[in-house]
């Protein structure tokens, strides 16, 4: 076993908002009155503030400090949403269980990478396509390689990347860890402290039984699991039949722009996981949710399975352009049921126009995406002596029976428009005469003719023979 | 330098302007007098085509019908986009248009007629656009040829005829109008070829007929094809 770590350092603070924010912000935790700091952002520990400071004081030193407070719920869903987004890398994904109340947990993602090293040309190769894979998603985190869970989480918070294989290895690397990168409770670390123990080595070599007696039998299952004595079973993560992704804001956003880096990361993760499970999709839905109203639903369609980012990405700004939230957005959440199988998607790939016929479908549902669907259309001809029936909107492509008619003008009116008897343009055909529609009754008794105005247009009117009234039905453009 | 050589030189420019020209694929009008009067014997690809037709029902579509048909049957798409009435599919099929490979695209606004334009333009499989947006300005026209040229494709587009007092950077500008019972064609400008062509033909009811179409050129041949390039 090879254990990849991902330990997301602000995972707290990344889970509400983008990493590029400037300002100074920390994320904090509550209990009782107490509220104090659990990470912070660049800035913020640039101006001072430390993990653990009490929020009071943190606020009394760097006053302009945004404060959010963290979230297990939001935590959990983005890891759960990158276990998703990791399995296409590896089909053994871990991640740190929701947070109980009483400590806080490092949150990490952990990939068993042995069984994938091949598949990926070697260590190096595989690492290099997982961190171009892992940047846009916009989390900051440290990677760390070793063959425990708990000595490659050690390893990624002291930011040693060189990959650890070996149990005597990863003994002797460790031996130099302070104590700070082991997931020790807080009091057993201070009291570890006083008494001269700094380092990690230095915690090994005392002996168990005696650990046991000070600290409780659970520090010593925690070493024996670092350093691989014992083995470290946990609950992997089981690919959804169907997807769903949430991401839950702070407060409340008000316009389409404010969700732009969600939605970037939603649409990222979603890719990963269509990679993971080797399929596509030819549509998905964007629920916005409101505080008090009932939520937006976007639902972006495409005419051929895919897992595209971008595509995805464009068809999505389509729909929002168009969209106007009813309120301020509080989550939003990303879902798909339906993947098409894998091999209709090979299928296109390999026909000789599958680059032109990519463009030309991302073309239209760009289109579609931007004007509505009803807007992008073709056109049937269908046989109907009425002209009104025997055309149609035609949003499925096939090949069709092509009914065979008397000469037609290319324009037709949307609906017959009434021509005042004074003014009629001179007729210059016979009489065409339809009468049909009585089974449907949508009846008509018509006489077309041939009129030419002043101006020299070929008009195509017709006279009611119900009431004599005459309209104006096409344009011979 | 005087006159002769200078004249010499502007015979050139045109000749090297026509060969620009040749690199681009031409799709015959079916009027044989336009073809004449169009550098490369028909519709030009890579290039916008501004149409300036006086009223509706002067068979202004029907100038365009034959060559639609014929990239719909070369497994090109066309594409309509934001007509003023409804297309009416029997009228394209007696014209040889393949329906299957006809996009009508509803856009609303002038803004949304033009990104569509552009987008299909751009789109490879699209052969050729057709457009009636209600507003375009020398800028959108620019960004279709630029669109056109990346696709390869023809844009056309309708405007009205109040639009020939203005220049423009389309490929080629025909302003059309109805007259005693013939559809008058006039070349306001046309790159690498002639511009003030007039060509008349019959409208009827068919197709429009080439046979009887007349074309009458312009005095002064030279000096208009080097006007059409150096715009």
């Amino acid at each position: 076993m090879l254990w990849l770590c991902i330990c997301l350092t602000l995972l707290p603070l990344e889970a509400l908002q983008p990493r590029t924010v400037t300002k100074p912000t920390v994320a904090t935790r509550r209990k009782g009155n107490a509220q104090w700091i659990v990470c912070c952002n660049s800035s913020a520990t640039q101006a001072g503030l430390r993990p653990g400071m009490n929020l009071a004081t943190a606020l009394a030193a760097v006053p302009g400090v945004q404060a959010l407070e963290s979230s297990d719920s939001a935590q959990h869903a983005a890891l759960t949403r990158l276990a998703a987004w990791a399995y296409q890398f590896s089909s053994s994904v871990i991640i740190t269980p929701a947070a109980s109340s009483s400590d806080d947990p490092q949150p990490a993602l952990w990939l068993e990478i042995g069984a994938s090293l091949r598949l990926f040309g070697g260590l190096q190769p595989l690492l290099e396509r997982f961190e171009a894979a892992l940047e846009p998603l916009d989390y900051s985190h440290r990677l760390g390689i070793a063959p425990t869970l708990e000595g490659a989480l050690a390893l990624a918070r002291a930011g040693i990347r060189r990959a650890t294989t070996s149990a005597a290895a990863l003994r002797s690397r460790l031996a130099q860890l302070p104590l700070q990168c082991l997931q020790l409770p807080a009091a057993a670390s201070q009291q570890l402290l006083t008494v001269g123990v700094e380092t990690a080595g230095e915690l090994l070599q005392l002996p168990p039984a005696d650990l046991a007696r000070r600290f409780g039998p659970e520090l010593c299952d925690y070493l024996d699991r670092l350093t691989g004595r014992r083995p470290d079973p946990r609950p992997v993560y089981q690919l959804p039949p169907r997807y769903q992704a949430r991401f839950e804001f702070d407060s409340p956003v008000m316009n389409v722009d404010g969700i732009a880096f969600v939605l970037r990361r939603l649409l990222h993760e979603f890719v990963g996981f269509l990679r993971a499970r080797d399929t596509g999709t030819q549509s998905f839905t964007l629920t916005l949710q409101h505080r008090d109203k009932p939520h937006t639903d976007v639902c972006v369609r495409m005419s051929a399975p895919q897992r595209n980012f971008e595509q995805f990405l464009l068809l999505t700004r389509e729909h929002l352009e168009r969209t106007q939230p009813r309120a301020g957005i509080v989550a939003i959440e990303l879902s798909a049921d339906r993947f098409a199988t894998p091999s209709a998607m090979n299928n296109d790939l390999l026909a000789g126009t599958a680059e032109h016929r990519e463009t030309f479908n991302h073309t239209l549902e760009r289109l579609a995406a931007r004007l509505g669907e009803q807007c992008v259309h073709g056109l049937r001809a269908l046989a109907d002596h009425r002209p009104e029936a025997s055309w149609g909107p035609e949003h499925e492509r096939r090949s069709m029976a092509t009914p065979s008619f008397p000469s037609r003008p290319p324009w037709l009116l949307p609906a017959p428009e009434p021509l005042p008897t004074a003014t009629l343009p001179a007729l210059i055909s016979a009489p065409e005469r339809i009468a049909a529609g009585w089974w449907d009754s949508a009846d008509v008794q018509r006489d077309y003719f041939l009129a030419r105005t002043h101006s020299g247009a070929l008009w195509w009117i017709f006279q009611d023979r119900r009431d004599g009234s005459w309209h104006l039905h096409g344009l011979w453009s | 330098m005087n006159r002769g050589t200078a004249d010499e030189v502007l015979q050139q420019l045109a000749q090297v302007c026509r060969g620009l020209d040749r690199r681009r694929q031409h799709v015959p009008s079916g009027l044989t007098a336009l073809d004449a009067a169009l550098p490369g014997g028909g519709w030009p690809s890579a290039s916008i085509v501004e149409l300036l037709p006086a009223c509706h029902g002067i068979g202004e579509l029907r100038l365009l019908l034959p060559a639609l048909a014929h990239i719909t049957r070369s497994e090109r798409h066309v594409a309509l986009i934001a007509p003023p009435y409804i297309p009416f599919a029997p009228a394209l099929l007696q014209h040889g248009l393949k329906l299957t490979q006809l996009w009508v695209i509803a856009a609303t606004s002038a803004t949304d007629a033009l990104w569509s334009a552009e987008q299909l333009l751009r789109c490879k499989s699209f052969g050729m656009v057709v457009a009636w947006p209600t507003q375009v300005h020398d800028r959108a026209v620019r960004r279709l040829q630029l669109a056109a040229e990346a696709g390869d494709s023809t844009g056309f587009i309708y405007r009205p005829p109040s639009a020939a007092r203005d220049a423009s950077p389309a490929a080629i500008r025909l302003q059309l109008q109805a007259h005693e019972g013939a559809l008058r064609i006039k070349v306001l400008k046309c790159r690498g070829g002639r511009s003030g062509a007039l060509i008349t033909t019959p409208i009827g009811t068919g197709s429009l007929q080439s046979s009887d179409a007349a074309v009458t050129s312009p005095a002064s041949s030279i000096p208009a094809a080097i006007a059409g390039c150096a715009e």
